[in-house]
């Protein structure tokens, strides 16, 4: 019982001794105390700071120094035993070295002459007038221009205006209960720090097999950097007051059909979560990718598909899209969930080196989902297009195929509405919609297979 | 009691070692570089000064690993990285965190990260020399200014007019002199590993440069091929295996990536006006022509390493050119794609431009035809295109996939070698039809005239005439719907082509009816 109470005691002595590590490093602390960042997919992240603030009994002005510069002080909360927050403040006014003269008019300041003969340095008094263009300034009895002469001169202010910061700052007015040492937790969203997945698939044709790597890239452009911090990374698109997504917001038309698997991953509602095992420093302007994904062996095919608008014509054959295939179910697939991102494929040369062979997005996949990822144009497969006869339309897709290998081509014809009739195709297809019609076309090695197809339009 | 102080001392070692320390690796043994085309340019040659394409890079390195924790920075990698696609193997225990890091070594970076800190002001007198140094507090910075707080107040820097710098005590250990690759590695006991660290680069481009001689009869070309690879970046790979990928994969636009914050450091004052001077805003800026001068600065800041091009120009007698090297094996698929080798290790040098032989057919079938369209009716002549047609098959002199790029046709006049024209061809397969468009002619016209028409139907004549003392081969285009079905038309895509021979000196028509649509 009394050792677990101590545990706290030495998890809290760890980051302290971490920074004892680099004390002689004058730029290395940080006022930030245990850190906890959740991070979403659209960019935006909850930051959780555990801090001990020294307080006296009643009112108090705390400011938290450290926290992301892009802090959305609307959505800034401050709890703690016995703290009450009678208001709050965000300053951005910055300090520079004109606002400094700007605010010190009407009050006195120091100016340090230099004598250019004989390096002697004078000082003495002066009251700013204004400063508008140039400073005026009022010397004793005298009226001067600052450096109206061009001589050196310099100027010392006594004191920095109170309302202007190096950094925007937030501060806290708290009334607290009693005085001492107190835990608190500050908590808020900041913008610009967010997460994408990105794939790296290694596909092998001749076994029919893909090894799958997923890595989560964390982007920090906060201007701060979060030190050691446990780290949870949240996979969904939480809503920002746009209310529900539009049917037009882009899909990567990825996903053939939804899987309808469950895994054992922590989720929150809808979304699931992929906490990091060990904590780790997020730096400003850093781009960190942490392993979540290592899969060997998965089942994989390649494919083509060639999709064609209504009354679309080709004088020269046009490239087939390679497609590559493969399942996220836990039956002879990835075996996960996979986060929105980009997947690139890579396939070994002759060598045995990996070349880069395409790469496409995907969006939050769900597990036992079956995919076809269109990775680039096929050099030797391609599809030329020709309208034999308008009103009765008769279509004439020439397939080529200059591999030394048989493809099959998902070939596609869109735009076919509710009513257009196929009175005559010389292979059998599926009218998978009333828009769309696909056929499956085997074509030979080093050949080329013609497939006309009669569409009725009714008018 | 004393367990648990063992137990945190022991936690305190851990951490320690967590701690190991930094190993930079700075140079790469072996590289291997595959060149990509910039992605969405179907046809035509690159643009060496604005390569849009990207590589494929592979780097074999030999590094010491200690035992424990350990971060490896990666120096001299190629500076158009995208960190998302580094992938590193060999490995002993695997990564366990990839870092790109952005935070620059810069004037405006080290005021950024002692702001709030302690840093040296020191004065140099100009007339003793003397120097004065005092304890300065950076209070405001980079950003509009900086201001310092010394003993006797609050100044802003380079606003005196006297000579002051700022001293920092060291170097901070987040900021690197560009951005870096780094990854949290471990390790059981000290190790020399050989890791192999791949990714992608931007900044890279290639296409093919087709040169074509015709042939003395007039029905052959000898076709040879550069392959033209540029790097426009500023790190060079020596001794690297070349390769290049024909064929288009799929590449998305680059996601953002964090940029170094604060750019350049200004030490920007209050209004300086004084009596003797205007007031600045009553006088317009000086035009200054800098821009100008800038673009000439990047131009000569391009060294182009490589075979410079024919010249479109008539080349007078110029003596036959050497025998090009044998070309490069022929490609190999890897996937849908092509990939071309170069035979031999070769230097890539910096901001610079290669080429090697691809390939050389020295008798490729060529037809020369004339092409036009029907486009409007008003029965003026124009000028139809001259086309070389090549048919890319084993009995056709050719039979290999020909990768995207531009092609210069070149013939011998009077035993000088001239320039035909130039045309940009896309990527063809084995068994496709290649065509290049090289040039207007004057002498073979096409005439279309709409004679007559109502409602529904137009009726068209077309005519091509041909002015050369020989007979010329003429395909039209004609994009519409002609009724009766002409059963002598082929049809292609949408349109019907009709194909003529027309004898020397001596003209061809055809009359038809247009059905227009409702």
């Amino acid at each position: 019982m009394r050792h677990a109470r101590l545990l706290p005691l030495v998890a809290a002595l760890l980051p302290a001794a971490a920074l004892a590590q680099d004390s002689n490093d004058p730029t290395g602390g940080t006022a930030q105390g245990d850190i906890a960042v959740t991070i979403y997919n659209n960019g935006q992240s909850l930051v959780q700071d555990d801090r001990s603030l020294s307080l006296s009994a009643g009112r108090n002005r705390i400011e938290f120094p450290d926290v992301s510069a892009r802090i959305r002080p609307e959505t800034v909360n401050l709890s703690g035993p016995g703290l009450s927050i009678v208001e709050q403040n965000f300053d951005y006014d910055l300090l520079s070295p004109d606002k400094l003269m700007d605010k010190a008019v009407g009050q006195e300041l120091t100016l340090v002459r230099t004598n250019p003969a004989t390096g002697a340095e004078t000082r003495e008094r002066a009251k700013v007038l204004a400063a508008n263009g140039g400073i005026v300034l009022q010397i004793g009895s005298r009226i001067e221009v600052l450096r109206d002469d061009g001589l050196p001169v310099r100027v010392v202010f006594d004191r920095v205006p109170p309302n202007l910061r190096a950094r925007p700052t937030l501060s806290v007015t708290v009334e607290a209960a009693r005085g001492g040492t107190v835990p608190a937790r500050l908590s808020y969203l900041t913008p610009n720090l967010g997460w994408t997945a990105d794939y790296v698939a290694l596909f092998d044709a001749a076994t029919g097999a893909m090894d799958m790597q997923g890595w989560v890239t964390l982007t920090n452009n906060t201007g701060t950097s979060f030190t050691n911090a446990k780290t949870l990374l949240v996979a969904g698109d939480p809503a920002n007051g746009e209310g529900r997504r539009n049917w037009w917001s882009a899909s990567s038309g990825a996903i053939d059909s939804a899987g309808t698997e469950s895994s054992g991953r922590e989720r929150l509602g809808d979304y699931y979560l992929y906490p990091l095992p060990q904590r780790t420093t997020i730096a400003n302007a850093q781009q960190k990718q942490v392993s979540f994904l290592d899969v060997k062996g998965a089942a994989a095919r390649s494919t083509y598909e060639y999709v064609n608008g209504w009354l679309g014509s080709s004088t020269e054959p046009m490239s087939a899209s390679s497609v590559l295939k493969f399942s996220t179910s836990k039956q002879g697939g990835l075996g996960d969930q996979l986060p929105a991102g980009t997947i690139r494929v890579y396939m070994r040369d002759a060598r045995g080196d990996p070349q880069f062979v395409g790469e496409n997005r995907i969006d939050h996949t769900p597990l036992g989902s079956s995919m076809a990822l269109r990775t680039g144009e096929a050099f030797d497969v391609k599809v030329r297009t020709t309208i034999d006869q308008r009103w009765e339309t008769r279509m004439r897709y020439t397939i080529s195929n200059a591999r030394a290998e048989a493809v099959t081509v998902d070939l596609a014809q869109q735009g076919l509405w509710g009513d257009t009739r196929v009175p005559a195709q010389s292979l059998e297809g599926r009218r998978v919609s009333a828009d769309r019609m696909e056929w499956s076309v085997p074509v030979p090695a080093n050949g080329s297979v013609d497939l006309t197809v009669t569409f009725d339009s009714r008018y | 009691m004393a367990r648990l102080l063992l137990l945190l001392t022991l936690l305190l070692i851990a951490a320690g070692i967590a701690e190991a320390g930094t190993v930079v690796s700075n140079r790469a043994d072996r590289v291997s570089v595959t060149v990509y085309r910039q992605p969405g340019r179907v046809k035509g040659a690159m643009d060496r000064l604005w390569p849009g394409g990207y590589a494929l890079i592979t780097e074999t390195r030999t590094v010491d690993l200690p035992a424990g924790e350990s971060t490896l920075r990666f120096e001299g990698v190629a500076e158009g990285l995208m960190p998302e696609t580094a992938a590193l193997s060999g490995m002993p225990r695997g990564v366990r965190e990839k870092n790109r890091d952005a935070r620059l070594l810069s004037p405006a970076g080290l005021v950024d990260v002692y702001l709030k800190r302690r840093v040296t002001l020191q004065r140099t007198n100009r007339k003793t020399g003397k120097v004065s140094r005092e304890d300065a507090i950076i209070s405001a910075g980079p950003a509009g200014g900086v201001i310092v707080q010394t003993q006797a107040g609050y100044e802003a820097l380079g606003c005196s007019g006297l000579p002051e710098r700022m001293l920092f005590p060291a170097v901070p250990a987040g900021l690197s002199a560009r951005p870096t690759l780094s990854v949290i590695a471990s390790a059981d006991r000290p190790t020399r590993a050989t890791l192999q660290l791949t990714y992608l680069a931007e900044g890279f481009d290639w296409s093919a440069d087709y040169v074509a001689d015709m042939q003395a009869d007039g029905k052959t070309l000898d076709l040879m091929a550069w392959l033209t690879v540029a790097n426009g970046g500023v790190t060079a790979f020596p001794d690297a295996r070349l390769s290049v990928i024909a064929g288009q994969p799929g590449k998305l636009a680059k996601a953002p990536q964090p940029r170094p914050g604060g750019g350049a450091l200004r030490l920007s004052c209050w209004p300086l006006d004084i009596t003797s001077t205007h007031p600045g805003w009553a006088l317009f800026p000086m035009q200054t022509r800098r821009r100008a001068m800038e673009e000439m600065d990047g131009l000569q800041e391009v060294v182009v390493t490589a075979h410079r091009r024919s010249a479109p120009m008539l080349m007078a007698a110029a003596p036959p050119p050497p025998p090009p090297p044998p070309p490069s094996p022929p490609p190999e698929d890897v996937g849908d794609l092509k990939l071309y080798r170069a035979p031999v290790a070769v230097d890539i040098s910096a901001n610079g431009q290669k080429q090697v032989v691809l390939l050389r057919q020295p008798a490729a079938a060529v037809e020369r035809l004339y092409v036009g369209r029907v486009e409007d009716g008003d029965g003026s002549s124009r000028p139809m295109t001259l086309r070389l047609r090549l048919q890319n098959s084993k009995s056709d002199g050719l039979g290999l996939p020909l990768p995207s790029g531009k092609v210069a046709v070149f013939e011998q006049v009077n035993g000088g070698r001239m320039l035909t024209g130039e045309a940009e061809v896309a990527d063809k397969a084995e068994g496709e039809r290649v065509d290049y468009d090289i040039a207007q002619s004057a002498d073979v016209r096409l005439t279309t005239r709409v004679s007559s028409g109502d409602r529904n139907t137009r009726r068209w004549s077309l005519g091509v005439s041909n002015a050369r003392p020989f007979d010329v081969v003429a395909e039209v285009t004609i994009a519409q719907d002609i009724q009766p079905r002409p059963p002598a038309l082929e049809r292609r895509g949408d349109s019907w082509i009709w194909r003529v021979t027309i004898p020397a000196n001596d003209s061809r028509t055809l009359d038809y009816m247009e059905r227009l649509p409702r």
